[in-house]
């Protein structure tokens, strides 16, 4: 049961931040501020979730916010200039991103590139074409790409919290149950011997890649339509956020040991710390100096435990 | 092998700047921008093309911009660049009030017209330096006042309202919420609440929504630009308080004309960003015909609400 415990600490932490940010701010335990953090996390779940997958295998994706930004550029100009409806752009935004996490995993796999100057190079090329594509205009969609970031039937919930919870869970179950899953984990752990042992080494590591890609189609459909618009400066820093979160989750940035529930976790932690600081009124040097040193002492807590 | 080098070499060719020092004796003037990236500067170098297009037989113009806003290094290098180049004049919009001073300063010791747009540089650091280089750009400052006037005749004195800066460190940021504070405390208003967005939509829309459920009050969110007025916009909307808060913004980017149109966004502030580097290179270019030096100019910011 030691992941369960790990499970715990992670939960304690975020439960102790709550219970903090609600001593200092009687606005924070409402109903208000819970559907704000439910409906900002969707984006950062599910590149944590894919990014996971990736650093898991031992490799690393840092062109995910330009991809990100790119994927929501395609959303702008499908819906706002060509008119086209919501499945067409969701289709495309998502089309878009497996193709650039697939070419970086092809790259990186096939010519023996670390992923980490592959999707480097990737970070300033798709940054590049998301300009080109909106002509560096931040397009306003409206009413038509709204619908997944509204909250259900009035409720505080939106579509996109719920996908992305269902892709989570998803994801966990494929890591820990099917052959795909442990071929990431071994493949991560040591590749000499994942090989020798009849374990494919290539194709798992792409689909990684593509994995994580297409996650990021979909978050970007999910920013555009809680913002209405899409903003091709967007996700500027995001693989920061993810990689942050994913190793706060206690995911190794070796490779070989990770869990997409304890990512989710770090995704909680990282956005319950942003909404609350924002409500306390921290300024602005303060909250990244708080956001730095929470990732800092969670991931110590981590290791200190697993020692 | 040989192939490739001499494509190498043409590419190398290709990048090659134009001869400087022509020979039709047309100045050159370099406009040196922050990111192009941004629909803002984006806007203001393409005015600034079109002006050389409908001039090209007065002067030679070279465009050149960083990735980041906050790079200053690179631009720096690109100053560096355009005095190598032996341009007659440079317009820059810094990057930084302070960092570009010692640069400018080497550029104009080399001989060259230099011209501040956009960002004004320090004044006391021009002075410690010892240069004087003259501002042609918008106040503001004033322009944000405007906008909160507009706004402060919506809602009353005493009711809270709040502030979404730009980046912190940026002059015309720290001018802007300047501004918008002082519509607001010469109505009486209350400024509960004043964070970055860092003139990002997706940032400004979580600062917003914290912003909202921890003021329930708040009737108002001034915003530094448009994109995080629209930001602000969705925030307020998913909160269900569409239609009971007012929303300004600046900068009138096309993209928040249906919000202004059905009232989600009060007003904002123009300031001709498509003319704002033809100003600075119309001042420079008169500076380098009759020799004189160039002074201040102030150009006009006017409020949009539809």
């Amino acid at each position: 049961m030691r992941r369960f415990s790990d499970f715990l600490i992670l939960f304690t932490v975020l439960v102790a931040m709550i219970g903090l940010f609600g001593l200092l701010r009687d606005t924070f335990w409402s109903v208000p501020t819970l559907g704000n953090i439910a409906n900002r996390i969707p984006a950062l779940a599910l590149v944590a979730t894919g990014m996971t997958v990736v650093m898991i295998t031992g490799g690393i994706d840092l062109s995910v916010g330009s991809v990100l930004g790119l994927c929501g550029a395609t959303v702008g100009v499908m819906m706002a200039d060509w008119q086209w409806g919501l499945p067409l752009a969701v289709l495309g935004s998502i089309g878009v991103g497996t193709a650039i996490g697939g070419t970086t995993g092809a790259l990186s796999v096939k010519l023996q590139l670390p992923s980490f100057i592959v999707s480097l190079g990737m970070l300033e090329m798709a940054r590049g074409l998301s300009f080109l594509t909106t002509n560096s205009q931040t397009k306003y969609i409206g009413a038509a790409v709204e619908t997944l970031g509204a909250p259900l039937g009035g409720w505080v919930i939106s579509p996109a919290f719920v996908i992305s919870l269902l892709i989570v869970v998803a994801g966990q179950v494929v890591l820990s149950q099917m052959a795909v899953g442990r071929y990431w984990i071994a493949i991560g752990a040591n590749r000499e011997a994942a090989l020798i042992s009849g374990v494919p080494v290539n194709r798992p590591r792409i689909l990684a890649h593509a994995l994580l890609g297409s996650l990021t189609g979909l978050a970007a459909v999910f920013n555009c339509s809680r913002l209405g618009s899409a903003d091709p400066n967007a996700g500027v820093g995001f693989e920061l956020s993810a990689i942050a979160a994913v190793v706060v989750g206690g995911t190794s940035l070796m490779g070989g040991y990770g869990s997409i529930m304890k990512s989710f976790m770090g995704v909680l932690i990282i956005a319950t710390l942003e909404a609350g600081l924002i409500q306390i009124g921290a300024s602005e040097p303060m909250k990244r100096v708080v956001t730095g040193a929470v990732i800092v002492a969670a991931v110590l807590a981590d290791t200190w435990r697993r020692k | 092998m040989k192939k490739l080098l001499l494509i190498a070499a043409c590419l190398l060719a290709a990048c090659k700047p134009a001869d400087p020092s022509n020979a039709s004796g047309k100045p050159k003037v370099a406009l040196v921008m922050k990111s192009l990236a941004n629909e803002f500067f984006q806007t203001m170098a393409e005015g600034a093309k079109q002006h050389q297009a409908a001039h090209a037989t007065d002067y030679d113009l070279v465009v050149s911009g960083i990735k980041n806003e906050t790079d200053l290094v690179e631009q720096v290098a690109l100053v560096e660049q355009m005095v190598a180049q032996n341009v007659q004049a440079i317009v820059i919009a810094p990057a930084d009030s302070k960092a570009l001073v010692t640069v400018l300063k080497r550029a104009k010791d080399a001989g060259l017209l230099v011209i501040n747009i956009d960002n004004k540089l320090d004044a006391t650091t021009l002075q410690q330096a010892g240069l004087v280089v003259p501002f042609v750009g918008p106040d503001n400052r004033a322009g944000a006042k405007a906008v909160g006037e507009v706004l402060a005749k919506k809602i009353k004195a005493g009711d809270e309202v709040a502030i979404i800066e730009g980046v912190t460190t940026a002059f015309n940021a720290q001018q802007r919420k300047a501004g918008f504070e002082d519509a607001m405390n010469a109505a009486g208003i209350k400024i509960v609440s004043s964070q970055s967005g860092q003139w990002e939509m997706e940032k400004a829309n979580g600062v917003a929504a914290g912003i909202v459920a921890a003021h329930p009050n708040v009737k108002a969110l001034l915003c530094a630009n448009d994109n995080m007025a629209l930001g602000a916009a969705a925030a307020v909307q998913a909160a269900g308080k569409a239609g009971q808060m007012q929303i300004i913004g600046f900068d009138n980017i096309a993209a928040l004309k249906p919000l202004l149109a059905d009232g989600r966004v009060l007003a904002t502030a123009d300031q001709h960003g498509d003319q704002l580097a033809v100003f600075g290179i119309e001042a420079a270019l008169n500076a380098l015909k009759d020799k004189s030096a160039p002074v201040d100019q102030q150009t006009p910011v006017h409020v949009i609400t539809k």
